[in-house]
C-alpha cells in the first residue's frame, strides 16, 4: 500500500470492487481475443488460433485486473 | 405436495423433474401475461409498498412492532451495504437500496413458502431488468459525476501503463465494465435461484416417489433419504436467498459508488 | 431389477461440473487463508491481498478453461 495510514471504509471498497470485478474481466478477456482468434480459425480454415485466443486472452485479463487493483 | 402428483410421469419408473416442466408455468385465467411468477412479482411488490407503508408512514421515536422490525432491516443495509461502499453518500442511496433489498428478499422467500413455492428470481427477466436499471443508473451518474469522455477515459484507460499495452487492454475494459458486468450481475441471481428451486423440486420429488408412489422396502431408504435432504436443502436455500438479496443489493452499491467517484 | 437411473442430455455439462471442483476448493482455501492471514496480521494486508488477488484470478481462470474446453476440443 502507497499510503501509510489505512481507511478501512474505502480499503473495504476497493478490496471488494478488485474481487467482484475479476470473473466479467476474465470473461471479458476470453470472449474478445477467443472471438478473435475464432474468427481468425473460420477464415484461415484452421483450428489453432481459438485456444491460443482463450489463453492470451486469459493473461491479459488476469494482468489487467492486476495492474487496476492489485498495488 | 399436489403439485408434485401432477408432475409425476405415468410410466412405472422414476424421471426427475425437467427445467420445462418446473419454469415453464401456463398463463392463469386465460390472461396471456399473467403467469404465476408475474403474480408473484406483483404481489412481492405490494408486500414491501405495504410493508414500508405500514413501518415508515408514521414512525415513532421509540419503534414498536413493525416498525422496529424494519429499523433492523434498514440498519442491516445501512451499515453492510451502503456505508462501506458509499461512504458519505450512503444516505442518499438508502432508499434505492433498501427497496432493492427488499424487493429481492421477498421475490427469493417465495420460494420456501409453502404452495407458493416459486422464487421469482429464477425466470431471468426479473433479475436482468432490475439489472439493467441500476446499469443505467450507474452510467448517468458516472458521465454526470466525471464527464462524458472523462468517465470512459477513467474506464477504459487506467493511468500509468505503457501505451501499446493499452490497445491490447482496452476492448478488454470496455467490454468487461459495459456488457459482462451487468450481465453477471444479472445471472449471480438467477442462477442461484434457477439451480436451488431445481434442486429442492428434485429432492422433494424423490422423497414423494419412493414414499407415497412406489412403496418398496428398498425404496423406502432412498425416499426417507430424499426428505431428510430436502429438509437440510431448504434451511441451505433460505441462507442463499437472503445472500443473494444481500449480494445483489451490495452489487448495486458498488456499481453506484464506482460512478460517483473514479478509481484511483 | 430393471433400469433404475440413467443419465441423459449433454455430457459436456458433466465435463463442467467435475473441471468445477478444483476452482472450487481452489478459491475456497484462498479466501480462507487469506482472511485468517489478515486477521493474524492486520499490518501486512496489503501484500495478503495482492496475493489472494493474484491467486484467486490464476484460480478462476481454470474455472473459466473449463467452461470453454468442450468448444475448444468441438474444434479440435
Amino acid at each position: 500500500m502507497s499510503e501509510q495510514e489505512r481507511r478501512p471504509e474505502t480499503d473495504g471498497r476497493d478490496f471488494a470492487d478488485a474481487m467482484w470485478s475479476v470473473p466479467s474481466y476474465l470473461l471479458a478477456g476470453m470472449a474478445v481475443y477467443g472471438g478473435i482468434g475464432w474468427l481468425l480459425d473460420r477464415w484461415l480454415d484452421m483450428s489453432a488460433f481459438f485456444p491460443i485466443g482463450i489463453v492470451l486472452g486469459l493473461v491479459l485479463a488476469g494482468y489487467a485486473v492486476y495492474r487496476r487493483h492489485g498495488r | 405436495m399436489s403439485a408434485l402428483t401432477v408432475l409425476a410421469p405415468p410410466g412405472g419408473e422414476f424421471r426427475a423433474p425437467t427445467p420445462d416442466e418446473l419454469f415453464n408455468l401456463g398463463p392463469i385465467a386465460g390472461i396471456a401475461w399473467l403467469t404465476k411468477p408475474v403474480l408473484l412479482a406483483i404481489l412481492s411488490s405490494i408486500l414491501v409498498i405495504g410493508f414500508c407503508w405500514a413501518a415508515f408512514a408514521k414512525p415513532k421515536l421509540v419503534p414498536r412492532g413493525v416498525q422496529n422490525v424494519a429499523e433492523y432491516g434498514y440498519m442491516f443495509v445501512r451499515d453492510q451495504v451502503a456505508r462501506p461502499f458509499l461512504g458519505k453518500d450512503a444516505d442518499r442511496w438508502m432508499g434505492l437500496l433498501v427497496s432493492v433489498f427488499f424487493l429481492v428478499l421477498v421475490w427469493n422467500i417465495m420460494g420456501v413458502i409453502p404452495f407458493i413455492q416459486f422464487p421469482v428470481a429464477s425466470h431471468i427477466a426479473f433479475p436482468f431488468v432490475l439489472a439493467l436499471s441500476i446499469y443505467a443508473l450507474k452510467i448517468y451518474l458516472g458521465v454526470k459525476h466525471q464527464g462524458g469522455i472523462g468517465y470512459f477515459k477513467n474506464m477504459m484507460f487506467p493511468p500509468g501503463l505503457p501505451k501499446p499495452i493499452y490497445l491490447l487492454l482496452a476492448p478488454i475494459e470496455f467490454l468487461s465494465n459495459m456488457i459482462i458486468a451487468p450481465f453477471t450481475h444479472a445471472v449471480r441471481l438467477f442462477a442461484n435461484m434457477f439451480a436451488g428451486h431445481m434442486l429442492l423440486a428434485f429432492f422433494s420429488m424423490v422423497g414423494f416417489w419412493f414414499l407415497f408412489e412406489k412403496l418398496t422396502l428398498p425404496g423406502s431408504t432412498i425416499g426417507l433419504l430424499g426428505v431428510v435432504m430436502t429438509i437440510i436443502l431448504t434451511g441451505f436455500e433460505m441462507f442463499i436467498q437472503f445472500l443473494q438479496a444481500f449480494l445483489f443489493a451490495m452489487l448495486a452499491a458498488m456499481y453506484i459508488g464506482g460512478a460517483l467517484h473514479a478509481e484511483h | 431389477m430393471g433400469l433404475l437411473a440413467e443419465v441423459s442430455g449433454n455430457v459436456t455439462a458433466i465435463g463442467y461440473g467435475l473441471a468445477a471442483i478444483g476452482p472450487g476448493i481452489g478459491v475456497g482455501i484462498i479466501f480462507g487463508q487469506g482472511v485468517q492471514a489478515i486477521a493474524r496480521q492486520p499490518e501486512a494486508y496489503g501484500l495478503i491481498r495482492q496475493n489472494m488477488l493474484l491467486g484467486f484470478v490464476l484460480t478462476e481462470a481454470l474455472a473459466l478453461i473449463g467452461l470453454v474446453a468442450p468448444f475448444i476440443f468441438q474444434a479440435l
